[in-house]
């Protein structure tokens, strides 16, 4: 009787060591940020590799079915990606001209912010990687010099940020996540507006503009480049419904998002833009003084 | 086969399958809950505490949530279950299902509160069926456990 007493109590006190040392963790995880380094290398160690282990099969069988693919849809596949080519030239023509004005009116300015080319295409590892959370998962990370906040857009516009990059692979939140809002304007009326993510697939949504609002259906939404988290000028979506409700005071906008977020296989990662951090901001400040 | 290897398994597998059932959404069950929760019953000795705990963390880097949040829940909820293991292995399988839902209740509403009390708000009543989903798995989960344990004389 007495050892069994014993080891119970023994049990408990083990269950309430844990529990405060899980407190502790939620803590500084959530309120430092240093819980990053053991996030990541419980992630490269143990996550990881079960990760290409599960995707193997899948991956298998794709390129099983890209073997044999017939030879007549790659003709035509080549024969259109020709034609594509040809017209993307002719633009670039015309692009070639705007980029030399723009070099010149930056000189005006004398803003010459450095802006590169170097682009990074990754492949998608998993594309729905939380439950509840809009999150992706790439197959590149600080090994190729990625970092937290930046910015991953598609062929056709904006899909999300980094949000943590262990050493071979790195997660990315969607716009659509019910958590993420972008701050983004509308092209044609100049109207600042904040996107705000529903967890549904394609579809986006500003809950806060004035009744009086001028925005139409059709419009453009781009990002804005307000609080410096994501580069500005990058395509989001078009406004697919204004619904002005009296009673609400506000009119709701719903946008259809240019990228298909729900199936998404490659990513593009831009490095001629940093967003500014709360530490940079801090720096910034001290550095005036 | 010894413990350890046994742990070892059921863990990987557990993550496979965890990752694997993402793109359910709300619906994904949590399966390494339910293999711990398994082997609580079946075999009590094998997981201890911090074994639990560290399994916990794996699930957090996993799912992605706050780094602690899933193992304190997971060792509650092994603690209660592995308390009540001799009484729960008495009850029919329909009988241990609706443990099993009540004890993913729990989970699920933990997890909110610990979000609520961090300030992301996250609450969507769909974040329940989880249980419903891990609670009807449970049959599943119990006789295939089973049949291995009984194959490799796993105690």
């Amino acid at each position: 009787m007495d050892r069994i007493y014993k080891k119970s109590t023994k049990e408990f006190y083990t269950l309430v060591f844990l529990a405060l040392v899980s407190a502790g963790t939620i803590i500084v995880d959530h309120k430092y940020k240093q819980a990053d380094y053991a996030r990541s290398m419980i992630n490269d160690l143990i996550v990881y590799p079960i990760y290409n282990i599960s995707s193997m099969p899948r991956n298998f069988f794709t390129s099983f079915m890209k073997e044999y693919q017939d030879i007549e849809t790659l003709e035509s596949e080549i024969e259109k990606l020709k034609r594509e080519n040809m017209s993307l030239k002719i633009n670039l023509q015309e692009f070639e001209a705007l980029r030399e004005e723009n070099i010149r009116l930056r000189d005006i300015q004398k803003k010459t912010k450095e802006s590169s080319n170097k682009q990074t295409i990754a492949k998608v590892l998993n594309n729905s990687a939380s439950p509840n959370k809009k999150i992706i998962i790439i197959d590149k990370g600080q090994n190729d010099g990625l970092y937290k906040g930046q910015n991953v857009i598609g062929i056709k516009g904006l899909i999300g940020q980094i949000i943590e990059s262990n050493s071979m692979s790195s997660k990315v939140i969607l716009i659509n996540d019910k958590n993420h809002n972008v701050p983004g304007v509308v092209n044609r009326t100049g109207e600042k507006v904040i996107i705000a993510g529903e967890n549904k697939d394609n579809e986006l949504l500003i809950q806060f503009t004035p009744l009086d609002t001028t925005v139409e259906e059709g419009d453009i939404v781009t990002t804005s480049g307000v609080a410096g988290r994501f580069k500005s000028k990058i395509p989001i979506g078009k406004v697919t419904s204004v619904v002005k409700d009296p009673e609400k005071k506000f009119s709701e906008i719903k946008i259809k998002t240019f990228e298909n977020l729900s199936n998404i296989s490659d990513v593009i990662l831009i490095w001629d833009y940093k967003p500014i951090s709360e530490e940079d901001t801090t720096k910034e400040e001290t550095n005036n003084e | 086969m010894n413990n350890p290897l046994v742990i070892i398994l059921s863990t990987f597998i557990s993550v496979i399958l965890t990752i694997s059932t993402f793109p359910l959404g709300y619906l994904s069950p949590d399966w390494m809950l339910l293999i711990i929760l398994y082997w609580m019953i079946a075999v009590p000795s094998m997981y201890n505490l911090y074994t639990v705990w560290l399994i916990g963390i794996i699930a957090d880097v996993t799912v992605g949530s706050i780094l602690g949040m899933n193992a304190l829940v997971y060792i509650f909820l092994s603690f209660i279950v592995k308390e009540l293991h001799k009484s729960l292995r008495y009850f029919t399988i329909i009988q241990q299902s609706i443990i099993i839902l009540i004890v993913f209740l729990i989970k699920v509403t933990f997890l909110i509160w610990i979000d609520s009390l961090l300030g992301s708000e996250i609450f969507n009543i769909d974040m329940y069926f989880v249980a419903l989903s891990s609670a009807l798995l449970w049959p599943a989960v119990f006789y295939s456990l089973r049949y291995f344990r009984r194959r490799y004389n796993i105690a």
